[in-house]
């Protein structure tokens, strides 16, 4: 029963000061029978009010408002959270009738949004793929496992290549990119071939270091096994995301889990850092090293009285007419 | 039978269902008052009333703006002087059948963002709903006053060669025209001060009150007095004017999104005095554009947290959010099985028939038969992007099919309805043009009402079947008798 300490600090500075600022945080671990929370302290800049609900996949959503003008904004989450292995699928039923069981789910909710495949300029050729990794008198466990090796194969791990907002297109072309990419291309992979498949946001907690995806939050799919239920697959690491695994949120796809987004009003010149650390049983986190900032929702200027830095005003003025000419029933 | 001469050569069309005429040329009995008092006009007369209108329209600044090319120009909604008479049964009719829908299509949206028993029970099939753009995942579960979900509808209304009402659309989130409804009654009050009352037309113009009453009754706070605002996008919005003429019938706020704030899940307005707490916005903005935080990042217009102060229930919205998965063009093709299914009722208005394009044998049928049909977008309005089959050349068919191929759920297809005719004055001359109607519902605490009227929109164009304002439509004052 392993004990994670886990520090995830994100830190905006400005350039000027800002103000009317909101906010919306999806950093609470999923608690589950493999999963609790010993503790969690959440320190925000001007302690404001934060208020949680439960989003449609089930996972609890902060959000918070900081009115008064500011220069910085500081979002510490401490947690102690341990985590069970849990037993991996037997895999002991015909392969026909596993699927026959997915075929059944295609229609039901939740599935039927975890099915829905993107369309990208890359898709026959991804297709392709597919139908060659997946043999005939395959499980949907072994095509999982083999969609999630293919990944870790054939697309390189490079930090910085692709950007938060990178859509399947570029990842494909590049055949790199990190943990968000490669999970959005096997979720892809699995939808196609009507595995569900979820995107799964969360912290990656190895016992030694040199796993991917340490210093900041980590990315993974899941993947729907017939009698068995969500499989946690890491294709950035080639595993089963299992008790190193900490999950944050389930969704369709990046924008549902966002672990931080934010707006505010005021200058658009800011520095972002964010920073996860993680200790083991006593040890404390190792102090939290600046990195992956390009991982993260950036908070956009919002308003007319925002300086979006990549537009004039002149430009500025006519989106706001442009957005002001939507249809009226 | 008539001496004026504006009655020659009027001949209403053949297989239309004319609102004056009854076939053997007779004049309809609820308008026979009107065209006694027309007979005794002169053209001259009639030429003067149709120009004080045209000046009193561009004096009110009564306007909508045509969208073209990314500019807006704004220009006069084109007013037919001679009123569109509906009788006091027709009118019961369309009323029940109006409340009937009304009524299931708000059960609807409370099912479909809670339980989803419809889906379940396999009334509606489940791909239809979450393939719907409109289908707001971040509604679930969230609870609305009163239950009611669509507080304004504008339901818009046809008839055809037999004079059957059919629904063509429901217009479920932010409704427009009810101004011009409003101002076209006031400017016919001046055109024809007597006629009026002489053929006892019933009143529309507590529509503004009622709005107002059940705007106030949503108010999260349980205060005398709570402040009320009606959220625009801004200046540009072809329904601009209508948010003014609106606001300053209600006596409430006009605000755009920069007037806003949320702080702690509550919505404030920023005013002279300081920020003042809102409880109910009346909003004249899309969805997409209303939270950059939760839906468009990208959306200057919006109020970034009021989703959070929304679904906590601190602010009442209207309409409430999510409502397009309930006027999306391929789920009205289920309303009459709504009906059914939430109200155990059969419906009383009636659908036109409509074909899904993403379903391959409605598909072939459809493309087998364009000529017949009227192509639309699932989720458009305005008139814009939709094909007329019996209209458009081959090429601009083709150049439509491949549209439609690439994302056939867009996509819906209904046979030609030979709309109403009503007459009109054209050029000193009464001439029959194509017609519906829509009427304004309001939903509050205490039920449904409408006004007896609504906005009855005229393709100006001989022989256009299109009525929308934005491809050169007009409208005229709309009577419902006592």
């Amino acid at each position: 029963m392993p004990e994670f300490k886990i520090q995830h600090v994100t830190r905006y500075t400005y350039d000027g000061a800002v103000r009317d600022s909101a906010n919306q945080i999806i950093l609470f671990p999923i608690v589950d029978i493999y999963q609790d929370v010993q503790k969690h302290d959440l320190h925000i800049t001007g302690n404001p009010i934060v208020d949680t609900h439960v989003d449609y996949y089930g996972n609890e959503v902060g959000s918070f408002t900081y009115s008064v003008p500011h220069n910085q904004m500081i979002i510490n989450s401490q947690l102690v959270v341990n985590t069970h292995h849990r037993p991996l699928p037997v895999d002991d039923i015909f392969p026909a009738q596993q699927w026959d069981n997915l075929a059944q789910l295609q229609y039901t909710v939740p599935y039927i949004d975890f099915l829905k495949h993107e369309y990208f300029d890359g898709l026959r050729e991804l297709q392709v793929v597919v139908d060659a990794e997946k043999k005939e008198g395959d499980t949907p466990y072994q095509i999982a496992l083999n969609f999630c090796q293919y990944v870790y194969k054939n697309f390189e791990y490079i930090k910085g290549v692709t950007t938060v907002e990178s859509q399947l297109d570029e990842i494909w072309k590049l055949k790199a990119g990190v943990c968000q990419d490669f999970a959005h291309m096997l979720t892809e992979m699995l939808r196609l071939v009507n595995i569900p498949a979820r995107y799964v946001s969360g912290y990656i907690c190895p016992n030694q270091s040199g796993m991917r995806g340490e210093g900041a939050t980590h990315a993974w799919a899941e993947a729907y096994i017939p009698n068995y239920g969500w499989l946690g697959l890491d294709p950035t690491n080639n595993c089963i995301a299992n008790e190193t695994h900490v999950r944050l949120a389930v969704g369709r796809n990046f924008l549902d889990c966002s672990p931080v987004k934010g707006v505010y009003k005021g200058s658009s010149g800011h520095h972002l850092q964010v920073a996860v650390s993680v200790g083991y049983q006593d040890h404390e986190p190792e102090p939290a090293i600046d990195q992956f900032v390009d991982r993260v929702t950036k908070p956009g200027p919002f308003a007319g009285n925002g300086n979006d830095a990549s537009k004039n005003s002149y430009q500025r003025y006519m989106e706001m007419i442009q957005q002001q000419q939507q249809q009226q029933q | 039978m008539y001496k004026a001469a504006h009655f020659d050569g009027y001949h209403s069309i053949p297989g239309v269902w004319d609102e004056m005429y009854l076939q053997s040329s007779d004049i309809r009995a609820h308008y026979q008052k009107v065209i006694d008092y027309l007979s005794q006009e002169s053209p001259d007369e009639l030429g003067k009333k149709e120009e004080l209108a045209q000046r009193l329209f561009m004096k009110q600044g009564i306007t909508f703006t045509v969208y073209n090319s990314g500019e807006g120009i704004e220009k006069i909604f084109p007013f037919d002087i001679i009123p569109r008479i509906i009788t006091g049964s027709e009118w019961d009719f369309v009323e029940k059948g109006i409340k009937q829908r009304l009524t299931a299509l708000n059960l609807f949206l409370k099912d479909i963002y809670h339980n989803q028993f419809i889906i379940k029970d396999g009334i509606i099939p489940i791909d239809a709903i979450y393939s719907c753009p409109h289908f707001t995942r971040e509604m679930y579960q969230v609870d609305v006053p009163y239950d009611i979900y669509v507080h304004i509808a504008g339901i818009d209304l046809i008839r055809d060669e037999e004079g059957t009402f059919y629904v063509l659309e429901d217009n479920l989130r932010t409704p427009s025209g009810v101004s011009y409804m409003l101002e076209n009654r006031e400017i016919t009050k001046r055109l024809f001060p007597d006629l009026l009352p002489n053929c006892g037309v019933r009143s529309v113009t507590e529509y503004p009150n009622i709005l107002y009453k059940n705007l106030q009754s949503l108010s999260p706070r349980r205060i005398s007095n709570p402040t009320i605002v009606l959220l625009s996008p801004g200046i540009y919005n072809s329904a601009y004017f209508e948010h003014t003429t609106l606001a300053r019938l209600m006596g409430v706020e006009l605000v755009e999104g920069r007037d806003l704030v949320v702080n702690n899940q509550k919505v404030y307005m920023k005013t002279t005095t300081g920020l003042q707490q809102v409880d109910v916005i009346y909003r004249r903005v899309d969805d997409e554009y209303l939270d950059p935080l939760v839906f468009n990042p990208n959306s200057i217009l919006g109020v970034a947290g009021i989703m959070g102060a929304y679904r906590k229930g601190n602010v009442a919205i209207v309409n409430a959010i999510g409502n397009g998965v309930a006027d999306d063009k391929a789920i009205y093709i289920y309303v009459p099985d709504m009906i059914k299914y939430y109200l155990n009722e059969e419906p009383i208005l009636k659908n036109v028939p409509t074909y899904r394009l993403n379903n391959p044998d409605e598909q072939k049928y459809v493309f087998d038969n364009i000529n017949k049909m009227v192509v639309k977008k699932t989720n458009g309005s305005g008139g814009y992007g939709m094909l007329m089959g019996h209209a458009a050349s081959q090429e601009e068919i083709d150049e439509y099919k491949l549209e439609i191929l690439k994302q056939p759920r867009d996509f819906i297809a209904q046979p030609t309805i030979s709309l109403s005719a009503a007459p009109c004055y054209i050029q000193g001359a009464l001439r029959p043009r194509r017609i519906d109607l829509r009427p304004y519902a309001l939903c509050g605490p205490d039920g449904i009402e409408i006004v007896p009227g609504g906005l009855t929109r005229v393709a100006l164009k001989e022989g256009s079947l299109v009525v929308n304002s934005s491809q050169g439509g007009g409208s005229k004052d709309t009577w419902v008798l006592a």
